[in-house]
Order: C-alpha cells, then structure tokens, then sequence
C-alpha cells in the first residue's frame, strides 16, 4: 500500500532522513519507534506532504506521493493527525471537523463520516459547539483523530497522539486506533509510548538518527534486548516521564 | 454641546468607512501574512471606478457597488496573480518585508497611472440627493454619509457570514490560523490566499465607492487611507471583523474629538499618535504571536 | 587577490577623475541648467546614501527618514534667515536632527521589521502635519539674500556633502562597527546572541543616518529661494531615498550613487509632458527589482561583468542584503525544507 524506498531528507546542510525504506500493508497497524530528534516527525510530514525528500521514493498505490502538495496527498487517501494536534483553536469542534471532510473524496461522505466520529467519540458530539481551545487535551486529541477521520482515509498517520495526555486517556485513544483499525484503516503510529504501541502494532521499525535500524514484528520487538533496554528500561522510563 | 454632538456624530459616519477599509487589509494581513500597503490606492481605485460609472453612465453611485465589488475582486485575483502570489513563496518575516516594499512599488505605479489617466483634481459625486439630511434629536446626518455607513455595516457582516459559513470562507479562517494544519485538512492553502486576497481587494473597492459619494477622492488619496487602515487594524486587533469596525468607528469618533478640542487641523494626527503609541505599548504589534 | 586589488585601484582613479569633473563644472559652463541638475543629483546621493545607512547596512527600514530632512531644513532655514551664516547653520540642523532620532530610537527600535517601517512612516506623518500647522506661511529669501544668491556656492557645498556621504558609508562599510550592522542587518537575534550589542550599533546607525539626512535638509533650505515649511517633511522625499537606493543598490557604496543619478535624470528630462512618469517607471521597476533582482543595477552590474568572465571561477559574495527576497528557505536549519512542497511546481 505505501511503500517508502531509500528516503533522503535535509535541512539545509542537516540530514534528517537517510535511506529510510519501510512499508505498510493493507489493513496493518505499523508503529515507529525511535529516540527524540530520530527524523520520526520529519518522515511523516514528507509522506503527508509537508516536507520534500531530497532523494528516494514515497509510493502510495503505485503512485509517487514525493512531490505532491499536502491537500493532494489528503485527496488520495492519507491523513496525518500532526504533533501537537494543530487544531483550528478559534472554531468548534463540529467547524474543525467538518473542515476535515474539506477534500473532494470525503465530501459525499461527510454526514455519515461525522456520525461515525460522533460514535467513536461521544464527548465530542455533547461539546460540538464548543471553541475547540475550551477543550481539555485529551478531547482535543479527539478531535484531532476525528478530524483526520472525516477525509475517509485509507492510511491513517499519527505523531504522537498520547503526547500530554493521561494514561487513562492514552489506553482510550489507542483502542480507538484499534477499532478503527478494524474498520479496513490501515494505521502508521509514531508513538513514545514503546510498550503500549508494539502491544497494538502488528509490526514496527524503529529509526535512529534518520536511519532504520531494527524491523520486526510488535510481539518481537518487545522481547528484542535492544529495544529492551533503550526503550522500556530504566533509562527509557525517565525520559518518558521527563514530560 | 450640539455642535460637538453633531461632529462626532459625522466623525461616526467616517469611522464606518475606516472599518471597511481596514477589514480588507485585516483579512489579507491576517490570512496570507502580507501588508498590502498599496491597499489605500486601490481604495482610490474603486472611487475613480464609481465616479466614471456615475459621470459617464450616470449609473447611481450605490447601485455602482454591484459592479464596483465584482470588478474589484477581478483586479484582487490579478494582483495576487501577478504579484503577491511571489510574495508568499517565503516564509513569514521575509513575506512581510517584501510585501511592504511590492506594494509600495505597486502603490506608485497605481498612483503615477491615476494622475496621468484622470488629473490630480479632487472629484466626487454629486447625486441629487446630495444634499438631502435627515434630522435627529437637533443633529442633521447626510443622508449619503449615513447611507454608507449602513452599507459599511452591510458589507463587513456580508463578509462575516462568508467567513462563517461558506466552505471556502472556514477554509480561509483555518488558514488564517495554522496554514500546515489546513493543508493537512485537504484545503489548497494557496487558493485560499488567492480566495483572501482578492476579497480584501473588493472590500477595498466597496470602500472606495463609498468615499467618493459622501467625500471626495483624487489619486492622492492612497497614503491617508492606508495610514486608516492601518491604525485601525493594529488598534482592533486582527480576527474579528466586527472588531474592527468598531476600531474604525473608534477612530472616526477620536478624529472628531480631537479636532473639536484641538482645532481642525490636528485630526489626522491623533490617529497617528495612536497608532505609534499601541505599537510600542505591544512591541511587536498585535501581528506578533 | 590582485584582481580585486586593481579594481580597488580602478575605483579610485574613477572617483578621483569624476570629483574633478564635478569641481571644475562651475568654472566650465556658465548654464544654469546643467548646474541645477548636477546638484539634485549630488543632493539626492547625500539623501539617498544617508538612508542607505540605517536600511542596507544595518537593515532597518526608516520610512520616516523625511522628518529629518525635514528638522535640518528647518533648523537651518530659520538660522540662516537671521543671519547666521550657512556652514554652523547647516551643522546646528544636523544636530538637532540627530538628537531627535536619537531621542526617539530607542523606543523606535522596539519596533522589529515591517512594524519599524510602519511606525516611522506615521512618525513622519506626525511631524509634517504638526510642523504645517505650526509654521503653515511660506518661507522666502528677503530681496537681498535673492540678488546675493549664487547657485555656485550651492553647487560646492552639495559636492562636498555628497562626498562626505559617499565617504562615510564607504568608511562604515570596512569599519568594526559596519561590519556589526551587517551582522544585525543579516539575523537580528543571532547577532544579539553573540554579544554584538545590537542597540547600540541600531542608534550609531540611526544618528550618522539623521545626521546626514539634517544636512541635506539644512542645504535643500540654502536651496530653495521660497518654500512651505512643511514640504521637506513629505513622505515623498523618504520615498525618493528609498527608490534610489533599492534601485541602485541597497546595502552598497555605489547603488545610491547610480539610483539617484537615473531617478534625477529621469525625473528631469521626462517630466515634460506626464509629471509624475518617473514615479510610474520607477514603481515599476522596484518592483522587479525586489522580485527578481534585490540588488538593484550594482547585482546587475557585477552579474554582467561576471557573464562576460565566464572563465574565472567568480562567486560574488553578495552586498544586496535581506530586505529583498530570500531564496527559498530550504537552506536554514530549523527551518522546513520547500515549505508548500506544491508551491515551486508551476
């Protein structure tokens, strides 16, 4: 379904991404894993269309996404929930998710998409007239993954959507993923939450310093020692509560 | 006291107009992060446009804003075409910059044109109704002034509505607010910008009209405007269109107070005091975030 | 090394010839005319490379610099037509026009960027029209300073301001503190960083840029034989500086030197039949100079010259500066590579 070879990425003079090969299948979960400043963000805006590799080839259904524009990339099939979420703060919840229904493909479904969002995520409906920065950071995640849902994708990207929130919420948020996972939509998960992400994930890859260096299945990983002790150990558990 | 009253009161009527005119400047400030500072020369623009269809078709000046407004949005899609669409290929800082040096050039060329093509004279259209005032508790209001405070008011909530409801117009906000964030929402963010630009130059437009009917415009009338424009954005803040029509009204009235006390001539320049003065209060104006 | 050497040479020997032309005109044609436009020339290089300090070195953008012109003529005009004579009139404009910017600067320079820009064009608003107000009647020459006039006198003093303008941007271009302007001029905030002490160097700038722009003030008011008060204040003698400059070259020695000489030139001798024709070109002109060429005719200049030596390995280090449009910012680190990925296809 997508299928990344050789990916290179700079800024300026700085590589941020160096021959990154990965792919996702259809109806996959694929996580990816990586240290803060791996290139983790900098891959998934360059599939999403936000940033343009210096070299290599993004494929998406046969297409090469490498150099087209964000809104296009939408209009294929790809949405990405961002860092940060990015919301429209100024405008409710229904306005931001309606203007995620905003490319041509998922305009005929906006009502029945909308309601399917409201089902995935009752507070939302109680709160759609609300001013989306009224909203807690959970809700708002939400939102986020609502709105990405509205365009009817078929590839679903997320940069770290438990980023901030409360554990409660984190759990919440990744069996959302699955469910929508097992609705046919295939999901690309950047996630700091190793343990809870190789859980959900069928596989993952894990990128250090624009480069990857580990693949595998989630229940592999896992056990992996290396991933062991960078990511779940002693270490790893003080940078994850740093935040 | 009435004839303090009556003053502010016509300072009022004006100050709708400023609003209008600064609402266009807002909406491209706020959504493309461009300073059109030629955007008082297309407010001249569109007075020239309605005077013509007046003197040469004795076409009604108000009933002019039907073809002022979509010609004006005609010559915003040019320009933007032309001109400001290069502007935004940087990012931000730079953008601001160039657009205050593009569109002072651009401001020249429009004035220098308008000299030669209509004369540096004063013009303004004298309807039969001109003259005609309706009485208000002992104030006498032009009926042409209030007329187009009316279509101000009209105008700016027009706007308001589009912004609000229609697709593109959400598109627009969204921009406004985190264009990576609307590109990731599927909206082409640079049709977007085109969308802003151009409706920015109808208000403009719209606003030109309605100073040539109550006032009088020549080619020279560009720098004034946009100084308005200008303080009337950075004193309403951008974001709210409402907002900035009350600045305008704001200014309006503060104009016509301060000549009322300190004489006529220093109208002009407590708009000015005001504006150097919320600028340094907010030292990197109220566009910095 | 050489190559520049012998253009550092060639340099010299131009100015040199060109000075000598320029004192001895006086004493070579008696026409009134050729006099007079020489010395707008020489007046609007002083204006234009005053401006050039504060806008192409250290890369803020005054668009008030006329209430300076504005403050010497004024100063001046009134000391000389009671009789004081010219030169400590001329210097006492100059010093009151620095210490106003200088009083104002460093809440002016609070002000960043477009917001500097902006905040300056209403403070020159604000002084033309309280200045018209307060000083509305004309200002003209008694009969006798009329029949005592000598447009020589005029010329000699333009010459030597002008040089002096030239002299000092040149000077403050190699200087320590030139050096520091550009640095400010090129990223505020890194220069900042490194200990540049960026106010200070903004209000050096700020005083030789209104210094400078006082005396030109100071000799427009030797000038003219009658005048509003208010007119040296207009914008449209910023505006004139800024277009010179930009066109010629901003951030250059010799760019406000080739503007001013074209903007006069053209202003002269086509305002025959459309007044304002300049305007219209040179609009125009600026901006596809800020589009395409930032550095005006100066980068025109040196990429003729370099196309014509196609065989030398010539990187021309720059001298346009910032305020013309930066080349996409892919090349800065923090900063997204083609930002609308989209935007650079046609």
């Amino acid at each position: 379904m997508l299928e990344i070879r050789d990916l290179d990425l700079a800024y300026g003079d700085a590589r941020a991404l160096s021959g990154v090969t990965l792919s996702v299948k259809p109806g996959e979960i694929v996580a990816l894993l990586g240290p803060n400043g791996a290139g983790k963000t900098t891959l998934l805006k360059a599939i999403a269309g936000l940033l343009r590799p210096r070299a290599g080839t993004i494929v998406w259904e046969g297409e090469d996404l490498g150099r087209l524009p964000a809104h296009l990339v939408v209009e294929r099939g790809l949405a990405l929930v961002p860092e940060g979420r990015r919301l429209f703060g100024a405008m409710t919840v229904e306005e931001n998710l309606a203007l995620g229904a905003f490319a041509a493909r998922a305009r005929g479904d906006r009502q029945a998409n909308l309601d399917r969002v409201y089902a995935l995520f009752p507070v939302l409906r109680e709160r759609r007239r609300q001013l989306v920065r009224q909203l807690s950071g959970g809700q708002q995640q939400m939102v986020a993954v609502g709105r990405a849902l509205m365009a009817s994708p078929r590839l679903l990207m997320l940069d770290e959507p438990s980023l901030g929130l409360a554990p409660l919420m984190v759990r919440a948020i990744l069996e959302v993923l699955a469910q929508i996972n097992r609705s046919g939509v295939a999901v690309f998960l950047v996630e700091q939450n190793v343990h809870a992400s190789l859980t959900l994930a069928h596989r993952a890859y894990i990128l250090e310093t624009g480069c990857i260096v580990g693949e595998g299945s989630g229940a592999d990983l896992l056990q992996d020692p290396h991933v062991r002790r960078a990511y779940l150990g002693p270490l790893a558990a003080r940078e994850y509560f740093r935040l | 006291m009435t004839i303090l009253a009556q003053q502010l009161t016509l300072g009022l009527m004006i100050g709708g107009l400023y609003g209008l005119a600064a609402v266009g400047l807002s909406l491209v400030f706020g959504v493309l992060k461009v300073l059109n500072v030629a955007h008082g020369e297309l407010i001249m623009l569109g007075g020239y446009g309605a005077f013509w269809l007046f003197a040469l078709f004795g076409l009604d000046p108000f009933a002019s804003l039907l073809l002022v407004l979509p010609l004006s949005l005609l010559l915003g899609l040019a320009l933007y075409g032309a001109l400001f669409g290069f502007v935004v290929r940087a990012d931000e800082e730079t953008r601001v910059k160039n657009s205050l040096l593009i569109g002072f050039g651009l401001a020249l060329v429009l004035h220098a044109l308008a000299v030669r093509l209509w004369t540096a004279d004063d013009r303004s259209i004298d309807t039969p109704y001109a003259g005609a005032a309706i009485s208000l508790g002992g104030l006498s209001i032009p009926l042409v002034r209030l007329a187009s405070l009316a279509l101000a008011f009209t105008l700016i909530g027009g706007l308001h509505l589009l912004l609000k409801h229609w697709r593109w117009g959400q598109a627009i906000r969204a921009t406004a607010e985190d264009w990576q964030a609307a590109m990731l929402t599927g909206i082409d963010v640079r049709r977007a910008y085109l969308l802003a630009f151009a409706i920015g130059t109808a208000l403009a437009g719209a606003a030109g009209t309605l100073v040539s009917v109550g006032y009088s415009i020549n080619p020279s009338i560009g720098l004034e405007w946009t100084l308005k424009a200008l303080i009337v954005v950075v004193l309403a803040g951008l974001g709210s269109t409402f907002g900035t029509f009350v600045g305008g009204l704001f200014l309006g009235v503060a104009e016509a107070a301060s000549a009322a006390v300190f004489g006529g001539p220093y109208r002009e320049v407590v708009g000015l005091v005001i504006f150097v003065a919320v600028l340094l209060l907010r030292p990197r104006g109220l566009f910095g975030q | 090394m050489r190559a520049l050497t012998a253009r550092g040479e060639l340099g010299w020997a131009v100015s040199l010839l060109v000075l000598t032309v320029l004192a001895l005109l006086p004493l070579l044609t008696h026409r009134d005319d050729i006099l007079n436009f020489v010395f707008l020339v020489l007046l609007s290089v002083a204006l234009a490379e005053s401006w050039n300090i504060l806008a192409g070195y250290a890369g803020q953008v005054n668009l008030g610099h006329a209430a300076f012109f504005g403050l010497g003529a004024l100063v001046t005009r009134t000391l000389w037509i009671r009789g004081t004579p010219i030169l400590p009139a001329m210097a006492a404009g100059a010093v009151v026009a620095m210490a106003f910017s200088l009083l104002i600067g460093a809440a002016a320079f609070r002000l960043r960027g477009a917001y500097f820009a902006i905040g300056t064009l209403a403070l020159g608003e604000i002084l033309r029209t309280t200045v018209g107000n307060l000083f509305p009647e004309i200002s003209t020459l008694s009969a006798a300073s009329i029949a005592a006039y000598r447009l020589s006198h005029r010329y000699y003093l333009a010459l030597g301001l002008a040089t002096v303008s030239v002299a000092a941007v040149a000077a403050l271009a190699s200087s320590r503190i030139g050096l520091g302007m550009q640095a400010i001029r090129e990223d505020e905030e890194a220069a900042e960083a490194s200990g540049v002490g960026a106010l200070r160097i903004k209000l050096t700038a700020l005083g030789v840029s209104t210094g400078l722009a006082g005396l030109a003030g100071g000799l427009f008011a030797y000038y003219l034989i009658s005048y509003y008060p208010s007119h040296p204040f207009g914008p449209q003698w910023t505006f004139d500086a800024l277009l010179m400059t930009f066109i010629g070259g901003v951030g250059t020695v010799l760019g406000p030197i080739l503007g001013a000489a074209l903007y006069v030139f053209l202003k002269e001798y086509l305002a025959v039949r459309w007044v304002d024709f300049h305007l219209l070109i040179f609009g125009a002109l600026f901006v596809l100079i800020v589009l395409l060429l930032p550095g005006g005719l100066v980068q025109a200049g040196a990429r003729a010259r370099r196309l014509l030596r196609r065989g030398e390995a010539a990187r021309g280090r720059g001298g346009p500066t910032n305020l013309g449009p930066r080349p996409s910012p892919a090349d800065a680190p923090d900063r997204e590579p083609h930002l609308l990925a989209g935007a650079r296809r046609k």
